[in-house]
């Protein structure tokens, strides 16, 4: 139980980390990276609460899908931030 | 020390202090005993729905109207955005040339791979966590890296074109549809799954119309995501063709 509520808080603590710099990322190929960062912790904070098919959806869509939308969308307009 | 780096520090340390001190203060423990609702499922979803896996007998046979109108939702994101980014006349792009020969062959096995995968967590949606939105979500995966590592021309000329795919989801979520009222013709509620749906077919355990809806779902996932892949990787200097009038 005690290993749960740890491996819980360092996901937990490791994507308030990424959430941060994906926000202030000027370069958005770099954001994109971030959030998919963000995303794998929230994956393993999902997986130590014992919810495998939230996980499989979980990292399909936010890691694969959203990430490689997001590039796509990013190819249409210009990479950094002014 | 720039200034983000320690905004960065000061936010980690404030939420660990505060974590720390409502864990001490408060002494707040996760609950280790079930909730009725949830010995329900755990105790009779064997008997209901024929299958082992709770969370898709909950979501395609307890709930299964609320996971149709869901699936309805995301059909007509992906039709809007196909309406938005249509181009009138064909597209013809420059590019043909895709990566390199190292990449194509890595994509080739890579592809195959998550195309395995995608098929075995849908098939096995019924018994395993998994099902039909995981598995074609997993699938859609393989048709992003498709259309950069061969390019989108290349796919078109194929004729794998978005509207096709777009077309294709329809035709699955009719099947999905037809699936849910299919039971109405006998006098049936709809969305009934033991009472008219067999539990085996040919010796195997296939949970009635769990199945059924798990891999229709699949190829309307897998077809949805892969057209929205498509119609955004059409370069933006052809819409600008496009509003100027000429190309």
């Amino acid at each position: 139980m005690i290993v749960t509520l740890i491996v819980i808080a360092i996901a937990l603590l490791l994507s308030l980390i990424f959430v941060y710099l994906a926000i202030t990322e000027k370069d958005l190929l770099k954001a994109v990276v971030f959030s998919a960062g963000q995303s794998i912790c929230y994956a393993i904070l999902l997986h130590a609460m014992a919810t495998p098919d939230i996980v499989m959806t979980y990292l399909a869509v936010s890691v694969g899908l959203y990430s490689a939308l997001i590039v796509f969308v990013i190819s249409k307009t210009e990479r950094y931030e002014v | 020390m720039s200034k983000r780096i320690l905004v960065l520090l000061i936010i980690t340390i404030l939420s660990l202090l505060t974590s720390l001190l409502i864990t001490l203060l408060l002494g707040v423990k996760a609950p280790t005993s079930i909730r009725d609702l949830g010995k329900y499922y755990v105790a009779n979803t064997i008997q209901d729905t024929a299958s082992p896996e709770a969370v898709t007998a909950i979501v395609w046979d307890y709930r299964g109207l609320d996971t149709i109108y869901e699936t309805t939702v995301l059909y007509m994101a992906i039709v809007g955005g196909l309406a938005i980014s249509t181009i009138s006349r064909k597209v013809q792009l420059k590019t043909r040339i895709g990566l390199t020969g190292i990449t194509r062959t890595a994509t080739r096995i890579i592809v195959l791979l998550i195309a395995t995968i995608a098929f075995a967590i849908t098939l096995h949606g019924h018994l395993t966590p998994g099902g039909g939105f995981p598995g074609g979500s997993a699938m859609a995966i393989t048709a992003m890296l498709i259309v950069p590592v061969y390019t989108l021309q290349s796919l078109l000329e194929r004729g794998v074109t978005s509207t096709r795919l777009v077309a294709a989801r329809g035709l699955a979520l009719t099947a999905i549809g037809l699936v849910a009222i299919l039971p109405v013709l006998r006098g049936l509620e709809a969305v009934t799954n033991q009472k008219f749906y067999p539990s085996h077919i040919a010796g195997m355990l296939i949970s009635g119309s769990l199945w059924f809806y798990n891999f229709f779902e699949f190829l309307a996932v897998a077809s949805g995501f892969a057209a929205v892949a498509l119609y955004l990787s059409i370069p933006e200097e052809l819409y600008r063709e496009e509003l100027r009038g000429g190309g």
